[in-house]
């Protein structure tokens, strides 16, 4: 999982390793879906998801590795999101969008038994740029200076932004203490 | 009251800065000088329960979401299958180097031609008694002129086979050439002015102009270098800076964009 063996990974797949691109997807793609289902949502994860690798692997001839291959594949996935999210709101009242958005919920993919409700529900409350910065850094794993580079922002902002989300959890999980809100989903 | 109301602005700011240094801390992303950070947070933390009680509601939630990013492992779908044939194929190697040998030999070609019209050119220079006079140049030295632009570009293709992350900076300009000659020359076809054989050489340069558009497609271009592929993440890397940017030099200074 580490940065350097993915950035290899894409440095032979771009020079024609079927193998390798493959291997590229399969150790990349849980991090891929799970961006992906906070800044979208759980319902079009995977399509974004697929959307995603479609753009990454057809672009990766001019990946040149001078960034890591995992924050260019997350920020691609970054630009996925933000072009549903885009196109949604500029069709809010199309019969296919209602389709869409009437999935059942118990169908969700999203639906990470790893998260308790409570932290979901409070994940998804925050501001879109907060918790695109608290979700890179704390559930990803990434560093600042990679979240910075993934979200295309200075490392001081998402410095800042995982503080303010941190505040709005500690807020919103406060009022109903988070221990207590973990009976059946414990992971 | 305003002073107070001052007072409290301050401390709410001052509160604001502590906690976004104990969340960084949480992530082991101290600043440059943790050490004066540290510092000044321990002494904000002494005189302040409601930081004091933050600190400990933050390392909780840290908890918790760490906990998440253990479940990682599980979930999402296998997206392998259905993705993996968007990915360059074995052929992607070949096709570069086949590209860039057609370069090459385009590049010999056009600089062929160049060669031989320039000593056509020069052979025929005494015989010209220049009766057209065109903007300071006669018909000679429009010639050699014309010689050397095409010697030239069979260089410049020549190089950019060889040295393929220099190509893209001559297709603007090969672009610009290729277009004004190619309405040039269809005037001149129409007017008589000039023998269609001449103007079916000029197609070598076309030729290397696709080629070229291959080859900065196809071949990668290592190492770093100021390309037109490269510019959204040279900016990326502007703006993840080592330490040395104003935004991380003064870790108390917050981005104003910030939401």
């Amino acid at each position: 999982m580490d940065d350097a063996r993915i950035t290899a990974l894409a440095l032979r797949a771009r020079d024609g390793d079927r193998a390798a691109a493959g291997e590229f997807v399969a150790v990349t793609q849980q991090q891929v879906w799970r961006l992906l289902v906070h800044l979208a949502d759980a319902s079009v994860a995977e399509e974004l998801a697929q959307e995603t690798y479609e753009r990454a692997l057809g672009s990766l001839r001019r990946y040149r590795g001078d960034a890591p291959a995992r924050s260019w594949l997350l920020s691609i996935a970054r630009r996925v999101a933000a072009d549903h999210l885009r196109r949604r709101a500029r069709r809010p009242v199309s019969p296919a969008t209602l389709a869409e958005d009437d999935r059942p919920l118990g169908h969700v993919s999203g639906a990470d038994p790893a998260e308790s409700v409570a932290v979901r529900h409070a994940l998804a409350a925050l501001d879109p740029d907060r918790r695109e910065a608290f979700v890179l850094t704390q559930l990803l794993g990434l560093r600042y200076d990679e979240a910075a580079s993934v979200a295309g922002c200075p490392i001081g902002t998402i410095r800042s932004r995982v503080a303010r989300a941190r505040a709005d959890l500690v807020a919103a999980l406060g009022e109903h203490p988070p221990s207590a809100e973990r009976p059946h989903r414990s992971g | 009251m305003r002073p107070v109301d001052d007072q409290h602005g301050m401390e709410w700011d001052r509160c604001d800065r502590c906690r976004e240094a104990m969340s960084a801390a949480l992530d082991g992303e101290a600043a440059k000088d943790a050490a004066a950070e540290q510092a000044a947070v321990d002494a904000h933390l002494a005189g302040c329960p409601d930081c004091r009680a933050w600190q400990q509601d933050a390392a909780h939630v840290t908890a918790i979401t760490r906990r998440a990013r253990t479940g990682l492992a599980t979930g999402g779908p296998d997206l392998v299958a259905r993705v993996v044939d968007h990915a360059p194929g074995p052929r992607a190697r070949w096709r570069g180097t086949a590209a860039r040998a057609g370069l090459a030999a385009v590049g010999v070609a056009q600089a062929t031609i160049g060669l031989v019209s320039l000593l056509g050119a020069v052979t025929h220079a005494h015989a010209m008694t220049d009766p057209l006079m065109v903007l300071g140049a006669g018909i000679a030295h429009a010639t050699h002129e014309s010689a050397a632009w095409n010697l030239a570009l069979g260089v410049a293709f020549l190089a950019g086979a060889l040295w393929s992350r220099h190509l893209a900076g001559l297709l603007p300009a090969l672009g610009a050439f290729i277009a004004v000659l190619a309405v040039v020359s269809g005037l001149d076809l129409v007017a008589g002015r000039v023998d269609p054989a001449r103007v079916a050489t000029h197609l070598l340069l076309v030729a290397g102009f696709v080629l070229g558009l291959a080859v900065v497609r196809t071949v990668p271009r290592p190492g770093p270098g100021p390309t037109p592929g490269a510019r959204w993440w040279r900016r990326d890397e502007r703006g993840a800076p080592d330490g040395h940017a104003p935004a991380v030099a003064d870790r108390w200074e917050r981005e104003s964009d910030v939401a």
